[in-house]
C-alpha cells in the first residue's frame, strides 16, 4: 500500500451506539497502524462485534467518525467497505460451496468478454487472475476446485485471498482459528505475516491468549461497551490482560439465594455430543435446591450441552441419571416426563408462540394433565392455573387472552417460566435467562430463581454474564471449546478464575 | 383480574374499529351479502337462492375445513382437487346400478355403505401419504402434495380407464340430493362436520397442538409436542374430509369423471384465506373457514347473476386469492 506516510490506516474515533435500554458502545476509539496485527479482546458482550458492525455499516453509529487512510469514510454495507479496502473474515464462512474457487473470489464482479452486443463470463481471465493471486500469497490452492470440497482452513485462505484481491488495507478476522487445527493455525499465521509484510493491517478478534502473544503487535481491550486501553503486546502479560478484560465492580445486585442443598437430583456422566465439534466427556451433578451456573465463552458449547440433556440433540456416549436412575432422553417429551424443563436462549425462535394468547403460551407444555374423562380440554382449570402462575411471577399483561407478542421481553420470559412451572419440574434448565430484558425485570427473574431453589427445585443456569454467574450460582461449571475445564465453588468463583478456565484452550 | 396492565404494553383497541379489524371476514361477508341483496332487489335473500348457495358450496366446505386445518399448522395441500376426483370416481364405481352394462363392476350390486367406506379410506390414505412425506420425509408440503396430486390423477384415469362413471343408484344420489324439510341434506352434513372440527380445534389437546406447531414449530418441539405425529394427523384428517367431499359430490352430480372437482384446491385455499386463516400459521377458526366459503359462494353467485362470463369469474377468483394473501401478509408479517 502506498499510504506509508500515515501513522494510522484506520481510525474509529468516539464511536457511540445505543439500543433501547442498552449503551452498547460508549465513545470507543480504536486506531490501527498499517502492517500490524491489532488484537481486539473482551468478554462476551463487551462490544467488539457491535464496533465491527458499525465499521461495516451494518449498524449506524449514534456519534463518532471513521477515518480510513486519512479521509472520513462512511460505509453503508459490507460491499461498500470491501470496495474501500476494508474486509472481514467471518467466523462462519460465507462462500458458495457448489461453485469453484475462482468463481467465489470474483463473485459479483466477474470479468466479462464482449462479443458483439452480448457479454460472456471470461473464465480464462478469472482462472489466471486467481492463480496469480494465490501465488502472491504463497497459497497452494487450485482455482478450479469446488469450494465446498476444500478443508475449512483452505476455504478461509480463499476468503483472505478474496480480501486481498479487493486491494484491502484493513482485514478484520473474527475468531479465525476457532475451527482450525494447530498446523492449520500455524499456516494461517504465515498468511497473516504475509499480509502485514505487504502493509495490510489486520484486526484480530480472539479469546485465545496464546495466539494473541504469538501473532499480535498491539492489543486493545474492551469492556462493557468502553475501550479500556491499547497496549503493545510486548508490554503486557496474560494476568494483566485478564484483569483488564473483567475488572469491573459488581454493580448488579442479586437477591440472596437461601436454599437448603439436598440429595442428588441429576448426574451426568461422560456425556459426548454426537457432533464431534461439540462437547465431549462432560461430567457433573446437581443437587436438590442447588443453582449450578454454566459459564464459558461463545463457542464453549454450553447451549449444545443443555439442549442435549433435554433430548433436542443426539448424544454419542455417556449417561444421564435422574434421582439415581438411569434415563434415556431421546426427545423433549422424555425429558418433560422425567421432570426436566428447558427455557431456551432464543425466546423468539424457540420459546414463544407470538400470535397465541398468554394462556396458551403458558399451558402448551402441560395440556395432557388438563383433560376430562372425554379427553377434552378443561379450559376453566387451564385458565385458572395459568393465571395463578403468572400472577405469582407478577407477569404484567393486559389480559390472559392478549397475544404474547404484545408483552415486553421480561414479561414474555416470565410467561415462559410459568409454562415450565406448570409442568411441575424438579430440574429447571435456564439458558441465558435474562438475555435482552431490562435491569428491573432481571432482578425479578433472579428473585424467582432464588424462590424456586428455596422450594427445592434444582436449577441449571447457562449464562454469558459473569456477575450473574457469580451472584446466583452455588457452583459454576466452566466449559471451553466443548471441554469441561473446571468447576468452581461459590467461594472460588471470581471473574478472573472463570475467565481463566474459559480460555483454557488445548 | 389481578394481572395488571403495564405501561408500555399494547392496550386492546376498543369500539367499532376494533370489531371490524377482529372480524374482517364476517364484515366482508355481510357487506357483500347486502350488496348482492340490493343488486338482486332482495331475490338473493329468498329461500330458493339461499338453498342453492348451500348446495353449491357444501362440498367445497369439506375441502376448506380440511385444508384450513393444514394451513393452521403452516402447511399447504395442492392435491385436493384430484384426490376428491379420485374419491368421487371410486365411490361412484361402487354405486352404479346393477343393470348398467357399462358399469365398472357390471352386474354387481354393492351395499350402500361400501362407496362411502371405499371413498373415505381412499381420501384418508392420500392424506396419510401427504402427512408422512411432509413430517418424516421432510419434503416441502408444496412439492409433496404437488406430487401426490399427480399420483391421484393417474390413479383416477387408470381406475376409470378415462371413462365417465355414471348411472348411479337413486338411493345413493338421494343421500346427497335429498332434504330434511326445507334444508338440503348436504347443509346438514356440513353442519355436523363443523361441530366436529370446532370441538377438535377448540376443545382437544391435538387442536391446540395444531395452533402451536403453526405458530412456532421449534417452540412446539421444545414444549414436548410430537410435531411429526401431529403433522401426519392433520393431513390425514384433511384426507378424510376430502373423502367425504368426494362421496357426496359423486352423489350430487350423479356421476364422476376426470374433470370432477378440478381446481377445488384453489377454491378451498382461497376460501379459508378470505376467512382469516393466515398463511403465517397458527391463526384461524372453524367459523372463519365457513364464512370464507360462503363469501366466495356469494361472489360466484353474484357474478353469475350479473351475467359475468365464467372465464372472467376465474380471473376474479385469482385476484381475490392474491389480494386476500396480500392483506394477510401485511397484517401478520413478522416484525424483524
Amino acid at each position: 500500500m502506498s499510504d506509508a506516510g500515515l501513522e494510522y490506516v484506520l481510525e474509529m474515533v468516539g464511536i457511540s451506539k445505543s439500543f433501547p435500554g442498552v449503551h452498547a458502545l460508549d465513545k470507543v476509539t480504536l486506531r490501527v497502524k498499517p502492517g500490524m496485527v491489532h488484537a481486539l479482546m473482551g468478554e462476551n458482550g463487551a462490544g467488539k462485534s457491535t464496533l465491527m458492525k458499525c465499521l461495516f455499516g451494518i449498524y449506524r453509529e449514534d456519534e463518532g467518525e471513521i477515518i480510513l487512510k486519512g479521509s472520513r469514510s462512511k460505509f453503508h454495507s459490507a460491499k461498500d467497505a470491501l470496495e474501500a479496502g476494508v474486509s472481514m473474515i467471518h467466523q462462519e464462512l460465507s462462500n458458495v460451496p457448489e461453485r469453484s474457487v475462482s468463481e467465489n473470489i470474483w463473485l459479483g464482479r466477474e470479468p466479462l468478454r464482449r462479443i458483439g452486443i452480448l457479454k460472456f463470463l471470461d473464465h480464462r481471465k478469472m482462472h489466471d487472475d486467481t492463480s496469480v493471486l494465490m501465488k502472491s500469497l504463497d497459497m497452494d490452492i487450485n482455482s478450479s476446485e469446488r469450494m465446498g470440497g476444500l478443508s475449512i482452513s483452505k476455504q478461509q485462505a480463499c476468503e483472505i485471498a478474496k480480501a486481498v484481491s479487493y486491494d484491502a488495507s484493513v482485514v478484520v478476522m473474527d475468531e479465525p482459528s476457532s475451527s482450525l487445527t494447530e498446523t492449520e493455525t500455524a499456516h494461517l499465521f504465515k498468511i497473516i505475516r504475509n499480509l502485514t509484510a505487504k502493509g495490510v493491517a489486520v484486526i484480530y478478534i480472539s479469546h485465545k491468549m496464546s495466539e494473541i502473544f504469538q501473532i499480535a503487535d498491539e492489543v486493545s481491550i474492551m469492556r462493557d461497551g468502553k475501550m479500556i486501553g491499547t497496549h503493545p503486546v510486548a508490554d503486557i502479560d496474560e494476568d494483566a490482560l485478564i484483569k483488564l478484560m473483567v475488572g469491573r465492580d459488581n454493580t448488579h445486585r442479586f437477591p440472596p439465594v437461601e436454599s437448603r442443598i439436598g440429595e442428588l437430583r441429576l448426574q451426568v456422566k461422560g456425556l459426548c455430543s454426537s457432533n464431534p465439534r461439540s462437547f465431549r466427556n462432560v461430567n457433573f451433578e446437581l443437587r436438590r435446591g442447588e443453582i449450578l451456573g454454566i459459564g464459558g465463552l461463545v463457542g464453549a458449547q454450553r447451549t449444545e450441552l443443555v439442549v442435549s440433556i433435554f433430548g433436542l440433540r443426539q448424544v454419542s456416549a455417556g449417561e444421564i441419571l435422574v434421582d439415581g436412575e438411569r434415563v434415556l432422553v431421546r426427545s423433549p417429551r422424555d425429558a418433560i416426563a422425567k421432570g426436566i424443563a428447558l427455557i431456551t436462549e432464543d425466546r423468539r425462535g424457540s420459546g414463544i408462540f407470538p400470535l397465541l394468547s398468554v394462556t396458551i403460551n403458558t399451558a402448551v407444555a402441560s395440556l395432557g394433565s388438563y383433560l376430562n374423562v372425554a379427553r377434552f380440554l378443561e379450559h376453566r382449570k387451564i385458565e385458572a392455573e395459568s393465571q395463578k402462575l403468572n400472577e405469582a411471577l407478577r407477569t404484567k399483561t393486559p389480559s390472559m387472552a392478549t397475544q404474547i407478542q404484545n408483552l415486553s421481553g421480561g414479561n414474555q420470559q416470565k410467561v415462559l417460566v410459568s409454562r415450565w412451572l406448570m409442568t411441575m419440574p424438579d430440574i429447571l434448565i435456564m439458558d441465558e435467562p435474562t438475555r435482552g430484558i431490562d435491569v428491573g425485570a432481571k432482578y425479578e427473574i433472579y428473585s424467582i430463581m432464588a424462590d424456586l431453589a428455596r422450594n427445592g427445585k434444582s436449577i441449571i443456569m447457562v449464562s454469558s454474564e459473569m456477575p450473574e454467574l457469580i451472584g446466583m450460582s452455588h457452583r459454576v461449571m466452566v466449559l471451553c471449546a466443548g471441554r469441561h475445564t473446571g468447576t468452581l465453588e461459590k467461594s472460588e468463583a471470581t471473574q478472573e478464575s472463570i475467565m481463566r478456565l474459559a480460555t483454557q484452550f488445548e | 383480574m389481578a394481572a395488571k396492565t403495564a405501561a408500555g404494553t399494547i392496550e386492546p383497541k376498543k369500539g367499532l374499529r376494533a370489531f371490524i379489524s377482529k372480524n374482517t371476514n364476517l364484515v366482508t361477508f355481510v357487506s357483500l351479502a347486502i350488496l348482492l341483496g340490493l343488486l338482486t332487489r332482495g331475490r338473493s335473500f329468498e329461500w330458493p337462492s339461499v338453498r342453492n348457495l348451500m348446495i353449491a358450496e357444501s362440498v367445497r366446505a369439506f375441502a376448506a375445513l380440511g385444508v384450513g386445518m393444514i394451513i393452521i399448522t403452516r402447511g399447504i395441500d395442492l392435491s385436493i382437487g384430484y384426490v376428491v376426483c379420485l374419491v368421487a370416481s371410486v365411490a361412484a364405481s361402487f354405486a352404479q346400478t346393477s343393470d348398467y352394462t357399462a358399469a365398472l363392476y357390471a352386474g354387481r350390486d354393492f351395499p350402500l355403505w361400501l362407496p362411502f367406506l371405499a371413498g373415505i379410506i381412499t381420501g384418508g390414505l392420500f392424506g396419510l401419504l401427504n402427512g408422512v412425506l411432509v413430517a418424516y420425509g421432510r419434503l416441502p408440503a408444496f412439492i409433496a402434495t404437488l406430487g401426490t396430486m399427480s399420483v391421484a390423477r393417474g390413479f383416477q384415469l387408470i381406475y376409470t380407464k378415462a371413462a365417465v362413471v355414471g348411472s348411479l343408484k337413486d338411493s345413493y344420489k338421494t343421500i346427497s340430493q335429498g332434504s330434511l324439510g326445507p334444508i338440503p341434506n348436504l347443509a346438514l352434513y356440513v353442519a355436523a362436520a363443523c361441530v366436529v372440527i370446532w370441538v377438535l380445534l377448540r376443545h382437544t389437546k391435538r387442536g391446540t397442538n395444531f395452533y402451536a406447531i403453526g405458530g412456532n414449530a421449534m417452540a412446539a418441539r421444545v414444549s414436548g409436542i410430537n410435531v411429526e405425529r401431529e403433522t401426519v394427523a392433520v393431513y390425514t384428517y384433511a384426507g378424510i374430509l376430502y373423502g367425504i367431499a368426494g362421496c357426496l359430490l359423486a352423489g350430487r352430480l350423479g356421476l364422476a369423471n376426470a374433470l370432477t372437482a378440478n381446481g377445488m384446491e384453489l377454491d378451498a385455499i382461497a376460501a379459508v384465506t378470505v376467512g382469516g386463516v393466515s398463511q403465517t400459521g397458527g391463526v384461524g377458526t372453524m367459523s372463519g373457514m365457513v364464512i370464507g366459503v360462503l363469501t366466495l359462494g356469494i361472489i360466484n353467485y353474484g357474478m353469475t347473476y350479473l351475467g359475468v362470463d365464467s372465464y372472467y369469474q376465474l380471473l376474479v377468483k385469482g385476484f381475490i386469492i392474491i389480494a386476500a394473501v396480500y392483506f394477510d401478509m401485511k397484517k401478520y408479517a413478522r416484525r424483524s
